[in-house]
């Protein structure tokens, strides 16, 4: 091959091809493409020369990669050895004091020469001294081969990939389990008229109906004294608050009004809406109750759905002369609405499925009920005490006597069915909103 | 249009705004209050407090002296917390780390939903899962007479806790600036040196956070704990054996006692001290997250 001695140290040479009707077809390898094209031009000229009746074949400047690409090459190049070598030395070795230098595992030599001409070196100046029996190993191995040490890395991460992997599937497949179980034990009970039809003989017959509809009073009522509080409370936080120590205690507050175990909050409701305020164990009550529960989880995402919103929007509606307020009511609030509606029903499901709360607030093991007419439907009052379905689902578990199991676990899978229904519906909400963001 | 005279909407919309604003802080001074005032006439001196929390004699109806003593009540809280962490905290951690560190795209986002979803199973089907799968589960393979105990109830409760230790792990790792990992990257440590050399300790205090909050999460439990534990007064003296918990014993009796009576008063009492403990350590996994965040930005 016409290689000029340039094109060597670069990675790749330009080989020109030039077509057989100039008389011997050829090619010449050059180190760059310009020197390729000044080729092409020295080329041109002997071709005008030619004879001209036949159509010319193109030239053709094709770039050549040096190393790898092409088989066979990329040993042959002695700028990059395919191999290097390392002695196998280990503690005892006669060659152990060599450990962490050069010839290593770690830092081997390039090529076979250097390796040999190293040893050479080292027998010289008395570093190796062999015993009987023993001998020095000259290993190879190719180059970007893992070596024993990454290749235990590579092993330690394997497991502890694995490890995190089961950590995370211990949680998720019995669950999984469960709820197929519950789902299998409770298809007998569920049917339409489970959910329509009052609970009869002392509730081990009929349906849900009335604890059904207990919740849903339960949840509304809930919902329409936490959400505006709640809201407010958000959009107080993150756009009139200033960070000062003030905002830094009912950011606490919030925190911690969150973790108040659920009993607790019983107890508060008992003294302060059942007693102190006068409204009795009522629907109302426990409604009250579970308002003052939920109330952090709709300040919290509120927060952050307000948060979401740049401040260029409100900076632009600012300096149009808008007030505070209605910044808020007609740029922050439209733009931010999906974030809060997530919280939003995130606290119904919460309300949804909690029991301690309501337990003596205003939640009854069994209300008696008309069997026909509208009292039969809409059972309840605000001053009344309710049946609620969570409550329901732990009075018949562990209260009541001959229940059938289909019917225990109807309620369990109506119950979580609800929730986790609720709950999808927030992840979708969410899932949608945030691909559409304009931001 | 033009308007003559005080807008008032503004003054007073902003006066509603901020009163919801402290709404927190009144609701948690509320609770304390409304849960001290019912205890009040039991605390000026009538229970003998050093009895209250030393004694495992809980015979609140006994005639004519009744015994108040929690011990029996804070330690079965005790160890059913500090058995379902040990199954919680390295569960919950790992699957932070998983998901966080290990996987990515879809993958993730199914493991987070699933995990979300596992937090949004309401308590009462946490206590009927206990009560009526897990403890024939235990039952059958241990043989014990009783599937509601210690076991049970340690379970249910760590697969409870476990949601929020991950998620709030999860943020811990992912706060993490990015930066770190692709230092260690460059000096050649696998992921694993990566999780366990540089994550760990950088972002150990959101998981304390975790931890703690996991731990406020199942002190403060009652539904569950109370169908799954058996709820049988004694000292903690077995995996298999029933116990009861603070939480437990109020929702147990609070339906059964006459408003006003000493054993009613008790049982705020006891809620106080839930209530004190929960903020504790709330607060503590607050500071320990404001730590970190002030850390950062110095």
């Amino acid at each position: 091959m016409n290689e000029p001695p340039e094109a060597q140290s670069a990675d790749e040479q330009y080989v020109l091809r030039w077509p057989a009707a100039e008389g011997a077809a050829g090619q010449t390898a050059y180190p760059s493409l310009s020197a390729a094209l000044q080729g092409l031009s020295r080329h041109e000229t002997a071709c005008l020369r030619g004879d001209r009746s036949a159509p010319l074949p193109p030239w053709e400047i094709t770039c050549r990669p040096l190393h790898g690409a092409l088989p066979g090459r990329a040993a042959a190049s002695p700028a990059r050895p395919r191999y290097v070598y390392h002695v196998n030395a280990r503690a005892g070795h006669p060659l152990s004091g060599l450990g962490g230098g050069e010839g290593t595992e770690e830092s081997p030599w390039w090529g076979l020469a250097t390796a040999v001409e190293q040893l050479t070196r080292l027998d010289q100046v008395g570093q190796i001294q062999l015993g009987a029996g023993q001998s020095v190993r000259l290993a190879h191995r190719e180059v970007f081969t893992a070596t024993s040490v990454e290749r235990w890395k590579k092993l330690k991460e394997n497991i502890a990939r694995l490890v995190f992997l089961a950590a995370a599937l211990v949680l998720i497949v019995p669950m999984a389990a469960i709820l197929t179980y519950l789902l299998v034990q409770a298809w007998p009970a569920l049917s339409f008229s489970f959910l329509v039809e009052n609970p009869r003989n002392y509730m081990t017959a009929g349906g849900i109906w009335a604890p059904l509809v207990g919740t849903f009073c339960l949840v509304w009522i809930s919902l329409l004294i936490a959400a505006p509080v709640g809201v407010l409370a958000g959009v107080y936080l993150n756009e009139y608050a200033r960070d000062n120590w003030f905002t830094r205690i009912i950011n606490l507050a919030v925190v911690n009004l969150a973790g108040v175990p659920s009993i607790v909050h019983a107890l508060f409701g008992v003294g302060a809406f059942v007693m102190f305020a006068g409204m009795g164990r009522s629907l109302l009550a426990a409604s009250c109750t579970l308002a003052v529960m939920t109330l952090p989880v709709i300040i919290t995402s509120t927060r952050e759905a307000l948060a979401g919103v740049p401040i260029a929007f409100r900076e632009a509606c600012w300096n149009l002369g808008a007030s505070r307020w209605q910044t808020i009511r007609t740029i922050v609030l439209p733009n931010s609405i999906s974030g809060i509606l997530t919280g939003v029903i995130l606290q119904v499901s919460r309300a949804a499925g909690e029991t301690a709360p309501i337990l003596f607030t205003g939640a009854v093991f069994f209300s008696t009920l008309p069997e026909h007419g509208l009292g039969a439907f809409f059972p309840y009052g605000p001053g009344d005490r309710c049946m609620a379905l969570s409550m329901h689902l732990f009075t018949l578990s562990t209260q009541v006597r001959g229940v059938t199991p289909a019917l225990q676990y109807g309620t369990a899978v109506v119950l979580i069915g609800l929730v986790l229904a609720v709950n999808s519906l927030s992840i979708g909400l969410r899932v949608y909103l945030r691909s559409r963001k304009k931001w | 249009m033009f308007q003559v005279g005080l807008d008032l909407t503004e003054p007073a919309v902003e006066c509603l705004i901020r009163l919801c604003g402290w709404s927190a802080i009144l609701l948690v001074f509320g609770i304390f209050y409304f849960v001290f005032r019912e205890a009040l006439p039991m605390l000026g001196g009538k229970l003998n407090l050093v009895e209250f929390f030393t004694s495992p004699e809980w015979r609140p109806a006994a005639e004519p002296e009744p015994h108040y003593g929690i011990l029996a009540l804070l330690l079965g809280s005790l160890a059913v917390t500090g058995l379902s962490m040990l199954m919680a905290v390295p569960l919950g951690l790992g699957a932070a780390v998983y998901i966080s560190e290990f996987s990515r795209g879809r993958v993730r986002e199914t493991l987070k939903v699933l995990i979300e979803l596992l937090a949004a199973i309401p308590s009462v089907v946490w206590g009927f899962i206990g009560y009526m799968v897990l403890g024939r589960i235990i039952i059958r393979l241990t043989g014990t007479p009783l599937g509601v105990n210690l076991l049970n109830g340690s379970i249910i409760l760590a697969l409870m806790s476990v949601p929020i230790i991950v998620s709030v792990g999860e943020d811990a790792l992912k706060a993490v600036p990015d930066s770190y990992r692709e230092a260690a990257l460059a000096l050649g440590a696998s992921r694993w040196e990566i999780v366990y050399r540089v994550l760990f300790p950088a972002a150990k205090n959101g998981l304390l956070a975790a931890v703690l909050l996991g731990v406020g999460r199942a002190i403060g439990e009652t539904m569950a704990v109370l169908m799954a534990t058996g709820n049988s007064l004694r000292l903690p003296d077995g995996l298999l054996h029933p116990v009861s918990t603070l939480t437990a014993r109020i929702a147990a009796e609070l339906g059964e006692v006459v408003q006003g009576e000493p054993h009613y008063r008790v049982l705020f009492v006891i809620g106080l001290v839930l209530f004190v403990v929960t903020f504790m350590v709330n607060l503590t996994a607050d500071l320990v997250v404001k730590g970190i965040r002030n850390e950062r930005a110095a």
